[in-house]
């Protein structure tokens, strides 16, 4: 059976957990398809947020209200759904490196990234290179994203990469650096897959690498 | 002239944003915050002094009561001197309403004169960026205008130093990577001041230091608080916060959350030491929520930073402002629009050692350009805020008289005297007739000030240190490149 999810999308759009919420749980009691609420709605109208950010309509507390409008439809939708079948964009592991305390960029980065439907793991700060390289072993993340604000810590963004080399691991994931000092030049020397200026360019980087 | 009573007068502008009842306010919040929420100290001999001194320490959470943040408020000085390296002049009096202007030292990028490149900052763009703020009249302080990148990044610091005080007398204000960079850079002071006793007296240079907002200081920041009043020497301490990102969206708030950091940091200085110099700053701005960029030229920081002037004289510390920069990527209209009002604002507020001047593109980039045109805001903005002088003389009456209805007063000797010192002159800024422009080459400002930064580096020359104390200054350099090769 087919159902109008356009309600729900434009509750992600205003933003309203309540409503999204309400408005998954009653399209579930109705029989509607669980993946397509996802699909259909809430991606569908996060989508649009993520569009309209680009476009400067809509700004960051706009788009974290409609993030979280998002997860408590997810929340809901979830747990009738196989795992495999569950849509996701990707896993992104994301942590500042050993030595920075610098948390906020990267966790925008995190909660952007969500956003889009990625999946999260986010480390923290002052993330030892070992500590990388369990969580890059342990899960099947497809990215891991290294922060750092200072030159200084940016020299753990290579330590860290490194790491992941002599762990055999740099073959399995991809590597994407960002922050203040961090540029393209950077990223290409210390051998990393990607940088981005942003959060937002964070996201077209990731769906690129896990394309 | 009759005697008269009751008279007052404006001896330069007024201006203020916050009453002092409004700063009290602030205070009285800001130590709530303080007190209720506390601040996190990632260094242990930093909580120890704390403690002792009757902070509540629980792990690494610090909440301090009201009567400790009283009694650093009553031991700290209310003024601190910087003096030039060579003569040891006593140039910059941070007091009062004093206002002095200066660069900032953490662009990771800068603009080549020569190529008009971005590119990343080296010793020789920060040997070159130190040259030129030496020769501007109106720039009275140096910080490095560039993270030095061409050397061994744990010990750039040493060589950002040594890179500073060979092409600069002026005060320096310095960043170090931790307590021992700020060790050697502290040692190769004492090697240009002629001993420890001559840097305490004459201080040529203060440190540079920042907590992390919200509510935290790292250890790199605390040890240097620490080791700054062991030394005696003064600290510049600086809450960067972004109201909507790492505080709150609005501009009490940010002011509070910034004051209850400064005065955590000034608790951790004077529980070291009573009496040491202790200097409150703060880039108190907004997250641009399209860019989420820390904005360097927005009308908050502006009027953000003026309130926290007033929190500042209000609690008499010396305070350590920001103008003179910008969010554009280039020395454009953009970035002369948000200079001129940061630089008037901050003039007219008067906190004391005013940095950033010189930084396009959110604090990312240096624009030698850009500083050179600022050198001008600063001195237009001076010149506002002389005020104008009511008396007998400049009301010229008897001149006003002697010309009468349809003359003119070219050739009066009242204009002899008073034209050069009541105006602002430039030889950057253009009032040529046009065609006199045209023949001159048409150019526009950011041609001229081009031309200027080439000039200076090309011609101008700065005070020399000694043979002696270069040689020694770099051994000092060289032994921390040894110990990390």
């Amino acid at each position: 059976m087919s159902y109008n999810f356009d309600e729900l999308a434009e509750s992600v759009i205003a933003g309203d957990s309540e409503l999204s919420a309400a408005l998954t749980q009653q399209a579930l009691d109705a029989g509607a398809n669980p993946v397509a609420a996802i699909t259909d709605g809430l991606s569908k109208g996060m989508g649009v947020v993520g569009a309209r950010f680009k476009s400067g309509e809509m700004f960051v507390p706009e788009v974290l209200m409609s993030a979280r409008a998002m997860t408590a439809g997810m929340d809901l939708a979830k747990p009738l759904i196989l795992a495999a079948d569950m849509p996701s964009s990707g896993k992104v592991i994301l942590g500042t490196v050993k030595g920075d305390l610098h948390d906020i960029g990267k966790n925008l980065v995190s909660m952007m990234l969500e956003s889009a439907g990625f999946t999260v793991i986010n480390l923290g700060i002052d993330i030892e290179p070992e500590t990388f390289v369990k969580a890059v072993s342990e899960s099947d993340a497809d990215v891991v994203g290294l922060s750092a604000m200072l030159t200084t810590t940016m020299l753990a963004m290579k330590a860290t990469i490194d790491s992941l080399a002599a762990a055999g691991l740099r073959n399995k994931i991809k590597v994407i650096v960002g922050g203040a000092p961090v540029s393209q030049d950077f990223a290409d020397e210390i051998g990393a897959d990607g940088f981005a200026p942003d959060a937002g360019g964070a996201i077209d980087l990731c769906k690129a690498l896990v394309a | 002239m009759p005697v008269t009573s009751n008279y007052t007068a404006n001896a330069s502008p007024l201006f203020s944003v916050l009453t002092s009842t409004q700063c009290d306010d602030i205070l009285l919040a800001a130590q709530e915050v303080l007190e209720r929420t506390g601040v996190t100290v990632m260094d242990e001999e930093a909580r120890d002094i704390m403690a002792k001194a009757g902070c509540w320490v629980d792990g690494i959470r610090v909440r301090i009561p009201s009567a400790v943040v009283r009694r650093a408020l009553q031991s700290v000085p209310n003024r601190v001197t910087l003096c030039n390296s060579r003569t040891g002049s006593r140039d910059v009096l941070l007091e009062g309403h004093n206002a002095y202007f200066g660069t900032g030292s953490d662009t990771p990028f800068t603009i080549d004169p020569y190529t008009g490149q971005r590119k990343r900052s080296t010793t020789e763009s920060v040997g070159n960026a130190c040259k030129v703020i030496d020769a501007l009249p109106n720039l009275d302080f140096v910080m490095s205008l560039g993270i030095v990148q061409d050397v061994p990044a744990l010990v750039s610091d040493r060589h950002q130093f040594e890179a500073q005080i060979l092409n600069t007398s002026k005060p320096i204000v310095t960043t170090a990577h931790d307590i021992y960079g700020f060790a050697d850079i502290i040692k190769m002071c004492e090697i240009v001041a002629g001993g420890v006793e001559e840097l305490r007296r004459h201080p040529f240079m203060t440190l540079y230091a920042e907590p992390i907002s919200p509510l935290q200081h790292a250890w790199e920041a605390a040890s240097k608080l620490v080791l700054a009043a062991k030394k005696g020497l003064p600290v510049v301490y600086t809450p960067c916060i972004m109201s909507g990102g790492t505080g709150p969206a609005t501009p009490a708030g940010i002011l509070t959350q910034a004051l209850a950091e400064s005065l955590s940091g000034l608790v951790i200085n004077q529980t070291t030491r009573e009496g040491s110099p202790f200097i409150m700053g703060g880039v108190l701005t907004i997250m641009d929520m399209s860019s989420t960029v820390f904005s360097y030229g927005s009308p908050e920081l502006d009027l953000q930073m003026s309130a926290y002037a007033d929190v500042a004289h209000y609690l008499k510390l010396p305070m350590f402002g920001t103008a003179g920069c910008s969010d554009s990527c280039l020395a454009d209209e953009q970035a002369g629009i948000e200079a001129a009002l940061s630089i008037a604002m901050t003039c007219l507020s008067g906190p004391n050692l005013n940095h950033d001047v010189g930084y396009i593109e959110y604090g990312s980039t240096s624009s030698l350009e850009y500083l050179t045109i600022n050198n001008d805001v600063i001195g237009m903005g001076r010149r506002l805020v002389r005020g104008i002088a009511v008396n007998d003389e400049t009301l010229a009456l008897d001149v006003i008289d002697a010309v009468g209805p349809g003359k003119d007063f070219l050739s009066e000797p009242s204009t002899l005297k008073y034209f050069k010192t009541e105006t602002y002159s430039s030889d950057l800024l253009d009032r040529q007739r046009y065609e006199a422009w045209q023949a001159a080459g048409s150019k526009t400002l950011f041609e001229r000030a081009n031309a200027k930064v080439k000039d200076i580096l090309e011609n101008y020359e700065v005070d020399p240190l000694s043979s002696d104390v270069r040689s020694a200054v770099r051994a000092v350099v060289e032994s921390a490149d040894e110990a990390v090769r």
